[in-house]
């Protein structure tokens, strides 16, 4: 690989987010010329007054930005911790939830739509029962101390089941006309109510988690290798695996408490830079990020054209991720597996 | 200069003690062989060696420092191991994986620098597979990984490397490749060798291309018997070891030097069985 390509892909990773934001302004049911859309964002940036409709400026800058914003966060965070987490575990079918994450967020989620139905505390239990739930995974790990890789992921596993049958027992006896459909609707996942309260709440664990996460991108090569060699190689597993962990679950427990649950992203996008990239993590995590906001930007946009009342997110996850996946591993025979 | 120093060392698993009592010296440029038969505790030792073990008795001495108190890093700097297999998951580039080599020498939130690809490229080319270098390590037949673990080792700059088996499951050809490649870096580069093994034979390889070797044949966690090859590759150790009976041949090459070769006969132990 040539220098100039590395700098090439990099402004790309940078560049194509943005563009995806962007152009997702321009997507909604509420038609807005394009002219209006770009005075609005002048207005906005330079303060000079244009004399458009407060209707327009409501939706561009109030509704449409921080959706993109959250959606790129989102997205990216998922990717990237799903990608860490394959490292970590080295196993590709490891996806950002697999130490519980999800299945606590949607608990803490259901547990105080049934108690408050309040959007901040439905957040605050989200963010509270994800890392709870993590926690529990990790202890589970320690027990048995010699293979804590499968002892984690195993304790990942019962940790998301106890939680899942939690939710379900949240799900009979909530009251069906009216928390049962705001609990389903929050498992599947959705940035339609996205604001930028949303947007600074999920963005501090989000961006703490990422920034993390790049930074100790290379290492996550070692630690692939598994314990024994990665120790032998001169890292300290507990700390390293500690900081990832930790990483992985601020950034997800960030996403998932704002939006619901999103499923896919954080296992399929890992592999489709595996693909476009290989499996450096050095260039691979960072291009999870990138591909991951990318990603539920483009399905988010979807949403929003294609039904009057926006589809749940992961419903079009794997709708429209699973074929691009499809015709990805064709395309490149799967890279190097 | 003793560049590890074992004292003493007892370690024990579940309250079954692996490894008793053992005491050894390490010298700069020497080749350590461990021999004895499955379950002797030759992978737990290595362990031990490269700090991975937490010892009931006893220490393990790195150029004068305890172990245990060493950071994963100071030893990784003084010690690298080449793992009897491995299974990698993921598709890594043969580069990458020299590059791992590195690590005790690249801070924790940084990447390899251009010194490092530098040193890892290196490394390929002393172990001679510098044209695999962009190849996917996982597409390599056994005997080139091990080459390729090799590399990665000597990207790591120790004094001593530590190997567990490193022919177990190599063909007739490639095994040599590796014991010619460590005769190698024994005589260039005076690297010290501590190496599990299952064959005697490889010892005697050793020995014949004029390298200090040290025999430690282990039963039950034990030292049984330790010495230079002649003194200990004897048929009567081998039988007490593994229940082997066996013949030590001896010829003169074309420079009258004498080579040893071990040839297993039988695992028959008393007449009753020869029946059978």
């Amino acid at each position: 690989m040539k220098l100039n390509n590395i700098k090439f892909k990099y402004i790309l990773m940078i560049v194509m987010p943005l563009i995806f934001m962007f152009s997702s302004l321009f997507i909604g049911r509420y038609p807005i010329s394009f002219s209006a859309i770009m005075k609005v964002l002048y207005m906005k940036i330079s303060g000079v007054d244009f004399n458009i409709p407060d209707v327009f400026v409501s939706v561009i800058w109030d509704i449409r930005v921080p959706r993109a914003i959250l959606g790129a966060l989102v997205g990216g965070s998922l990717a990237i911790s799903g990608a860490a987490l394959q490292g970590l575990f080295h196993n590709p079918l490891v996806d950002s939830g697999i130490l519980g994450v999800s299945s606590g967020a949607g608990f803490g989620a259901a547990l105080a739509i049934v108690l408050f139905n309040n959007v901040f505390l439905i957040y605050i239990f989200s963010f509270g029962f994800s890392i709870l739930a993590v926690f529990m995974s990790y202890m589970i790990g320690r027990i048995y101390k010699t293979a804590p890789n499968v002892m984690l992921v195993l304790g990942g596993v019962v940790v998301s089941s106890v939680f899942s049958a939690l939710i379900s027992f949240l799900k009979y006896v909530a009251d069906p006309y009216n928390q049962l459909p705001t609990i389903v609707f929050w498992l599947m996942g959705s940035l339609a109510a996205a604001d930028y309260g949303d947007v600074l709440i999920a963005a501090i664990p989000i961006l703490i988690g990422t920034t993390g996460l790049i930074a100790i991108r290379w290492r996550i090569n070692v630690l692939s290798m598994g314990d024994k060699e990665a120790r032998s190689l001169g890292i300290n597993t507990t700390v390293n695996k500690g900081i990832i962990i930790v990483c992985t679950t601020l950034a997800t427990a960030g996403a998932v408490s704002v939006c619901g649950i999103i499923g896919w992203v954080g296992l399929v996008i890992p592999h489709i830079g595996r693909m476009i990239v290989g499996n450096d993590n050095k260039i691979l995590i960072p291009v999870s990020l990138s591909l991951g906001a990318c990603f539920l930007i483009l399905i988010d946009n979807i949403s929003r054209i294609i039904t009057g009342s926006e589809l749940p997110l992961s419903i079009l996850t794997a709708l429209i991720g699973g074929p691009f996946y499809i015709y990805l591993l064709k395309k490149t025979k799967g890279g190097s597996w | 200069m003793d560049i590890i120093k074992i004292k003493n060392l007892t370690f024990s698993y579940d309250k079954q003690t692996i490894i008793r009592d053992i005491n050894l010296t390490v010298e700069k440029g020497q080749a350590i062989f461990l021999l004895g038969s499955n379950g002797c505790g030759k992978t737990t030792l290595l362990d031990c060696i490269l700090g991975l073990n937490k010892l009931d008795n006893g220490s393990v001495l790195i150029k004068g420092n305890n172990i245990k108190d060493l950071k994963p890093l100071e030893i990784a700097k003084n010690i690298a191991y080449v793992p009897q297999s491995y299974n990698l998951t993921f598709p890594y580039k043969v580069i990458d994986v020299v590059l791992m080599g590195r690590t005790p020498y690249i801070s924790p939130f940084s990447s390899p620098s251009k010194e490092d690809v530098y040193i890892a490229e290196e490394s390929l080319q002393i172990v001679g597979m510098s044209k695999y270098k962009d190849r996917i390590f996982t597409n390599l037949s056994g005997g080139e990984g091990q080459l390729v673990m090799l590399a990665r080792a000597l990207a790591q700059k120790t004094d001593v490397i530590v190997m567990d088996e490193p022919t177990s499951h190599l063909d007739f050809k490639h095994e040599l490749m590796i014991l010619e490649t460590i005769t190698n870096l024994v005589k260039d580069r005076n690297i010290t060798i501590i190496m599990a093994t299952h064959y005697p034979n490889q010892v005697f390889y050793f020995e014949n291309n004029n390298i200090n070797t040290t025999v430690l044949m282990l039963d039950k966690g034990k030292i049984e018997v330790m010495g230079n090859a002649m003194e200990v590759l004897i048929e009567e150790n081998i039988k007490k070891v593994f229940d082997v009976n066996s013949k030590i041949l001896s010829y003169r090459d074309l420079n009258n030097k004498s080579l040893n070769y071990i040839v297993p006969l039988n695992t028959y132990m008393d007449d009753k069985e020869r029946v059978v």
